[in-house]
């Protein structure tokens, strides 16, 4: 295509994008004045009159909306990062196990990413929170020494309370996003040419020793890109939180619509939350990455 | 003949000891899983065939398949499931009638107004309106209908987002990458308090049509992505052969890049659409009776109160079995994709 032909196609696309938008926001400025809102941040600053049951700093209902959601914010990031470490370890496991030597393992390991990967994460969410915590009765605590407590409360852990919620939300992030981390694993293993394996085991290091030493140093790079995907992932099924009733980032602006009907705020609100913590997960990831990249170059 | 026999079960068995006993730590760990795996099928199979109380199940299975849909009309979506089901086995294993095979992709996209058409009604057809859809119906409606509009859109992002032109190239590239970066249940969510705002004022959408343009707008931005993987898998050779065949640039796109780009990510584009057939199940937190919707709104019925796990697992089955079936059709496709692949 010439230049000119160019420039001028793209003008006229622009013509055509900025009068569909034009469109659109008329459209919103005329209902928004007909449903007599407006758009405005100031209600940030009044007091949000709800209460959360869960809460990492000091919270009370005559807070302001800001503080609630800075605290569904520190919600959101505690179950993200305690799933995400729970996640990885059962995930890591169950990925060796499917690789490795013992046939019936891998066999159980493949059954259980099947049975995960091919049911809707929201039906295992509601399964652990209904069932395998309210399904506790009262009186069936299951008590060791005072140290640790489950009940349909939750699980008291030496002073530390976790509530059934957060418990439930744990188990279904991390079960769910294992069975897509074990595949991650076992691909980045099989990706390690199999001489590899020969080599150390004539060598004479132990199978232990050159996994360890040997195979996960090759296989890491080509795991990395994989699990800050699945990091992703896990960071937006947490927001599926509000089915078991647990307060994050999601759910409280769900509540600040249902109290204020503020949407078109609440949404730009939540777009940009997560887009911050997307950059924060890659970001760190790509650190990982760099760290994992050096440390090959100069062994 | 039996001496043969003899030796092969002695070196299968030899093999089973390779895999199962080789050292002390595998045979702890095989007996260990042995004990686990019987325990926990003895338990439940007790509890499947004894403890469980299937009626909430059984006397509700109308209910799962089509939702509140009016009883006397209900062989409608049942007749457009069972063409579907037909159909599906009828791809995978029914005879090699060539006429047939070659439209049997127009006979699948000829689903979807004929399931629209048996719900709706209209001509013929007492008229039904959307709020009465529900259950798997439901579930299956928003799946096929999101898939089937979310791939040209798809197509089309991609395009641009390969686009020379720089404004272009940006405008889609934003649209991908923040589509990506926010979770489903949100797109859903303000997909319903939202498209409403941006229409003109009288003009509505229900909340199915609603539910299914929040599904396209959101899965178009993945498969976009899919497809620009195609695209750039294609070497440029072919490029420059179908320039110096004379091909102008749009029928470069359509003949040359297109198919093949489709054909490279076909297996991305069938877990997407895997992936969105779960993803439904999120539309019962935002008030669309569809298969999961059902399950709890019969667990909020007094009659079956506490009856949990019976709901979930037969739910889990449905799920399961509906993704199975889909990753089989979707395992066929990607054979004779690589066959028709191997004739040219």
């Amino acid at each position: 295509m010439k230049i000119n032909q160019k420039i001028f196609l793209q003008f006229g696309i622009c013509i055509i994008l900025f009068g569909l938008i034009g469109i659109l926001i008329n459209n919103l400025i005329i209902n928004l004045i007909r449903t007599g809102l407006g758009f405005n941040f100031s209600w940030l600053l009044k007091p949000a009159s709800f209460a959360l049951a869960e809460h990492p700093l000091p919270y009370t209902s005559s807070d302001s909306y800001t503080w609630a959601l800075i605290i569904g914010w520190l919600n959101s990031l505690k179950v993200i990062f305690s799933s995400l470490i729970l996640a990885t370890f059962l995930g890591t496991l169950i990925g060796f196990a499917r690789t490795g030597k013992n046939a019936l393992l891998g066999l159980i390991s493949a059954g259980y990413i099947t049975i995960i990967r091919q049911t809707p994460l929201l039906l295992q969410l509601m399964f652990w929170y209904f069932v395998g915590f309210l399904g506790l009765k009262d009186n069936m605590f299951i008590q060791i020494k005072n140290i640790f407590n489950i009940s349909n409360q939750g699980v008291e852990f030496s002073g530390l309370n976790f509530s059934s919620e957060f418990l439930a939300l744990l188990m279904g992030l991390s079960i769910f996003t294992s069975a897509y981390i074990a595949e991650v694993i076992r691909g980045g293993i099989l990706s390690v040419p199999r001489g590899q394996w020969e080599a150390f085991r004539s060598l004479g290091l132990s199978e232990s020793k050159g996994l360890i030493r040997i195979i996960i140093p090759q296989a890491l790079p080509a795991i990395i890109p994989g699990l800050t995907s699945q990091y992703l992932n896990l960071a937006k099924n947490s927001t599926l939180a509000i089915a078991v009733g647990y307060s994050d980032i999601y759910a409280i602006n769900d509540t600040i619509i249902n109290q204020t009907g503020r949407a078109i705020e609440c949404f730009i609100i939540l777009l940009v939350s997560f887009l911050l913590l997307n950059l924060l997960i890659t970001n760190i990831m790509e650190l990982i990455n760099r760290l994992i990249l050096k440390s090959r170059q100069y062994s | 003949m039996l001496k043969i026999n003899t030796d092969s079960i002695i070196i299968s068995f030899k093999n089973l000891r390779k895999i199962l006993f080789s050292n002390l730590f595998n045979s702890i760990i095989t007996l260990l899983i042995i004990v686990l795996i019987s325990v926990s099928c003895v338990n439940t199979f007790e509890w499947l065939i004894f403890k469980a109380d299937w009626k909430v199940v059984i006397s509700n299975l109308p209910l799962y398949a089509f939702g509140s849909f009016p009883p006397n009309e209900q062989w409608r979506p049942a007749t457009w499931i069972i063409s579907l089901l037909s159909l599906s086995i009828f791809t995978l294993c029914g005879p090699e009638w060539r006429w047939l095979r070659k439209n049997l992709l127009i006979i699948w996209v000829g689903t979807i107004p004929l399931g629209l058409y048996l719900l709706y009604g209209g001509i013929g057809l007492s008229p039904i309106m959307s709020r009465h859809w529900g259950g798997l119906t439901l579930t299956i409606l928003l799946t096929v209908c999101s898939s089937f509009l979310s791939l040209p859109f798809g197509i089309v992002l991609a395009l641009c987002r390969q686009s020379s032109l720089p404004l272009i190239q940006k405008v889609s590239s934003m649209y991908i990458d923040g589509m990506r970066a926010i979770p489903l249940i949100a797109v859903l969510f303000f997909g319903q308090l939202l498209i409403p705002l941006f229409l003109p004022v009288g003009l509505e959408i229900d909340r199915v049509w609603r539910a299914i343009l929040a599904f396209t707008l959101f899965v178009s931005a993945y498969i976009a992505e899919d497809i620009r993987g195609g695209l750039q898998s294609i070497p440029n050779t072919q490029i420059e052969a179908a320039n110096s065949l004379g091909l102008n640039q749009y029928q470069i796109i359509q003949f040359v890049l297109i198919p093949q780009a489709l054909r490279i990510a076909l297996p991305a584009l069938t877990n997407q659409s895997i992936g969105l057939f779960q993803n439904t199940s999120l539309m019962a937190i935002l008030g669309l009776v569809e298969l999961l919707g059902v399950g709890r709104s019969i667990l909020a019925n007094p009659e079956f109160i506490g009856q949990y796990i019976e709901v979930y697992v037969w739910l889990a089955c449905v799920y399961w079995m509906v993704c199975t079936i889909m990753a089989v059709l979707a395992r066929h496709l990607e054979q004779r994709m690589t066959i028709n692949q191997a004739n040219f």
